[in-house]
């Protein structure tokens, strides 16, 4: 694990431990990519659901930065979140174990935004 | 055994099953894409996923074993939702264009996405996962439809036992699959058997197209455009339009020869014919070097994909190998410098010869360079049986009602040694056939050898070893034959002649498990086990041997022997050496 990633990862697990947490919207979009960027050293390539997937999720997240993110955005975020329990080991599982409780969490910080016509 | 519930069903089960095969057990078919039995089950693709109780997360059916007491969801919400996300995950990177792909409706992802009712937004640049192709004499990939199943890497090192595909993650995000980065697969150490294009379950992996070359040659009207069928094709043509493997080779081979002459070839031959002139070629080889003392085990030159693997990877066995070209070149050379100039006193040069064979590697043997006369290549272009299907439905032909055609013409006139070349142990019965009656001078009476015969696998994949021995009484000589098939039983008969504790005489190759009946060019069968597939295509042709042709040993077809009174003077002769024999050279590859 390289130190960068490890960085990320503990800072990562400090806020979302912490369910009082709130983040603004800006923060928590931007906090949520950098952890998926700093995975990518682990990431070996193997199964689907984690080497597509994060790649799909860090689009979708770009999307809100970019302020065209719609229902389905979120939607999508939240099926490939779950998705990730097929993984075939514990760095997509803990992707999305981390990110079920990042949206649970957080669920109305990313609902506010999106464009919901 | 143990005690395990599928969807509510319970059932008993050996310790040790898959999840998978359980389910198979009771009639539930679990969807998969990048699982082969024994040799792939590495739960790359994550779609056999299924729920457990008491786990967390989705577990892959293909290589979780039961255990008692467990309880398994196969299609619960969850399931299928994370089967559809996969899939819609794979499905973002793949290169639509299945309307001219070369997997041609035989596509295993096409399927799933199809009964999966899969909706994806497409992401990237929409150009596929990556838009490389690397291409090769003998077969070609094009990485813009590659879904990272494996299945190809686990084929190339286990079933062919070549290991040119690898699975290269060095970039865990973007990983691909390649031979040696940056070469060709000529110059990475590939032998082109075809077995990858065969189990890609997309069109990554498919025959170097020569369809266009085939058609231009037909349009050419200065050329007079010849075909030649070999000798597996007969098997298993009909099987693109809708017969079951295994359909006699009586019902399916006059349609066939109809179907090339509607196609507009100028005349129909067949492979076959050579095959009976390639037996007497290498049998008086064999012959000539039992009695002269000459390189023993003498091996069989018929497939390209295990001469080229003899000239890469063990060069210090290539003076074993029969200097006799294979059937297909021997019959081109014969159509353009013996029956063109004699039956239609046309030159060598306006004849173009196009060869239809089951083998990707044959494509790789006709740009040999030693593979031509005077200038004269052997044979223009060579067209899988998949390819060949292709063109007969882009003509619109309707293969099930056509008429049989019977074949007139010298080159098209064989025996049943020729027709059974296409199965493993076919090359070994025949020659033995006529070996046995020249060297004793009496017929033989019963012209089956059973030894020979038959796939009887261990293990699917990995091919096997068989031998016989046949005495001749008269000349005093017991024959030590084998029947090699399959790469990693390649590998193993080298280990044995290294070893050099068995004397053998003559040695039959082939590099696809079974013969050319499973050879990589062949025909898609995703369902059926391989060795069911082997065992009926070849049954169709010992059959078509045994019943529907007269003459069964190739030193009694009377074209060849004609052949011989008006060209080649004798096998073996100087005129044979010039048009019908070949040399060999190491070949020099990159791999890392």
């Amino acid at each position: 694990m390289s130190t960068e990633s490890q960085n990320v990862k503990e800072l990562f697990e400090s806020w979302i431990l912490d369910a009082e947490t709130k983040l603004s919207e800006q923060d928590l979009v931007q906090n949520m990519k950098s952890y998926l960027v700093g995975q990518h050293p682990e990431i070996c390539g193997k199964c689907t659901p984690c080497r597509d997937g994060v790649i799909r999720m860090e689009q979708l997240l770009d999307m809100y930065t970019n302020e065209t993110a719609t229902l389905k955005t979120l939607k999508e975020l939240e099926q490939l979140t779950y998705n990730l329990r097929s993984s075939r080991c514990s760095v997509g599982l803990d992707i999305g174990k981390n990110f079920e409780v990042v949206l649970e969490n957080n669920y109305n910080t990313l609902y506010q935004p999106v464009k919901k016509y | 055994m143990a005690k395990i519930t599928i969807n509510g069903i319970e059932l008993k089960v050996k310790n040790g099953t898959t999840i998978l095969t359980a389910a198979k057990s009771i009639g539930i078919e679990i969807p998969k894409l990048c699982f082969i039995e024994e040799i792939n089950e590495i739960g790359f693709c994550r779609i056999c996923v299924v729920e457990v109780e008491g786990e967390q997360d989705l577990v892959s059916a293909c290589n979780t074993e039961v255990v008692n007491g467990m309880v398994i969801q196969t299609d619960s919400d969850d399931v299928i939702k994370a089967r559809r996300t996969t899939l819609g995950l794979l499905a973002a990177k793949h290169r639509f264009d299945c309307w001219r792909c070369p997997k041609d409706g035989m596509c295993e992802f096409y399927d799933l996405l199809k009964a999966n009712d899969v909706v994806f937004e497409e992401f990237g640049p929409g150009i596929g996962r990556n838009p490389e192709k690397i291409f090769g004499t003998g077969i070609s990939q094009d990485q813009s439809k590659c879904v990272l199943c494996k299945r190809c890497v686990a084929v190339c090192s286990e079933v062919v036992t070549a290991k040119v595909l690898k699975f290269r993650d060095d970039d865990g995000i973007n990983p691909i699959v390649s031979p040696t980065p940056g070469l060709a697969f000529d110059e990475a150490g590939c032998i082109f058997c075809g077995q990858c294009t065969k189990t890609c379950p997309t069109g990554t992996l498919y025959e170097t197209d020569h369809i266009k070359k085939v058609e231009s040659l037909l349009k050419d009207q200065n050329k007079k455009v010849f075909v030649q069928v070999a000798p597996a094709v007969r098997a298993s043509l009909a099987e693109e339009f809708g017969y079951d493997i295994g359909t006699p080779v009586r019902e399916t081979q006059g349609k066939m020869y109809r179907a090339l002459d509607l196609l507009g070839f100028d005349e129909v031959t067949d492979t076959n014919w050579a095959a009976d002139l390639t037996i007497l070629e290498e049998g008086t080889e064999l012959i000539g070097r039992i009695k002269n003392g000459g390189t023993l085990p003498m091996f069989t030159s018929c497939c390209p994909a295990w001469v080229r693997y003899t000239e890469m990877y063990k060069p210090e066995y290539m003076e074993n190998l029969s200097t006799a070209k294979s059937p297909h070149m021997m019959q081109g050379q014969m159509i353009k410098a013996y029956y063109g100039k004699k039956y239609l006193d046309e030159k060598p040069e306006n004849i173009a010869v196009v060869s239809i064979m089951p083998c990707t590697a044959k494509k790789y043997e006709i740009s040999r360079e030693e593979m031509e006369v005077d200038g004269v290549r052997d044979v223009d272009a060579v067209l899988t049986v998949r390819e060949l299907a292709k063109m007969i439905k882009r003509k619109g032909i309707d293969f099930k009602r056509l008429e049989d055609l019977e074949l007139g013409g010298q080159l098209a006139q064989f025996s049943g040694a020729g027709t059974i070349f296409g199965a493993s142990g076919g090359v070994a019965e025949a020659a033995l056939r006529s070996v046995y009656e020249i060297l004793e001078g009496v017929p033989l009476e019963s012209v089956e050898f059973h030894d020979v015969r038959g796939v009887s696998f261990s293990k699917d994949y990995e091919g096997t070893i068989k031998e016989a021995s046949i005495k001749l009484p008269k000349t005093n000589i017991k024959l030590n034959i084998a029947v090699v098939h399959g790469g990693s039983a390649l590998k193993r008969m080298y280990e044995i002649l290294d070893a050099g504790k068995k004397q053998y005489h003559f040695i039959e190759f082939m590099a696809c498990p079974g013969g050319c009946v499973n050879g990589g060019g062949m025909p898609i069968t995703n369902d059926i086990p391989m060795h069911e597939v082997i065992q009926r295509r070849s049954q169709s042709l010992y059959d078509q041997d045994s019943t529907d042709l007269p003459i069964r040993k190739s030193h009694e077809n009377k074209a060849v022997l004609e052949a011989y009174e008006d060209f080649l003077e004798e096998p073996n002769s100087k005129v044979a050496h010039k048009y019908l024999h070949t040399h060999y050279t190491q070949k020099g590859f990159t791999k890392e």
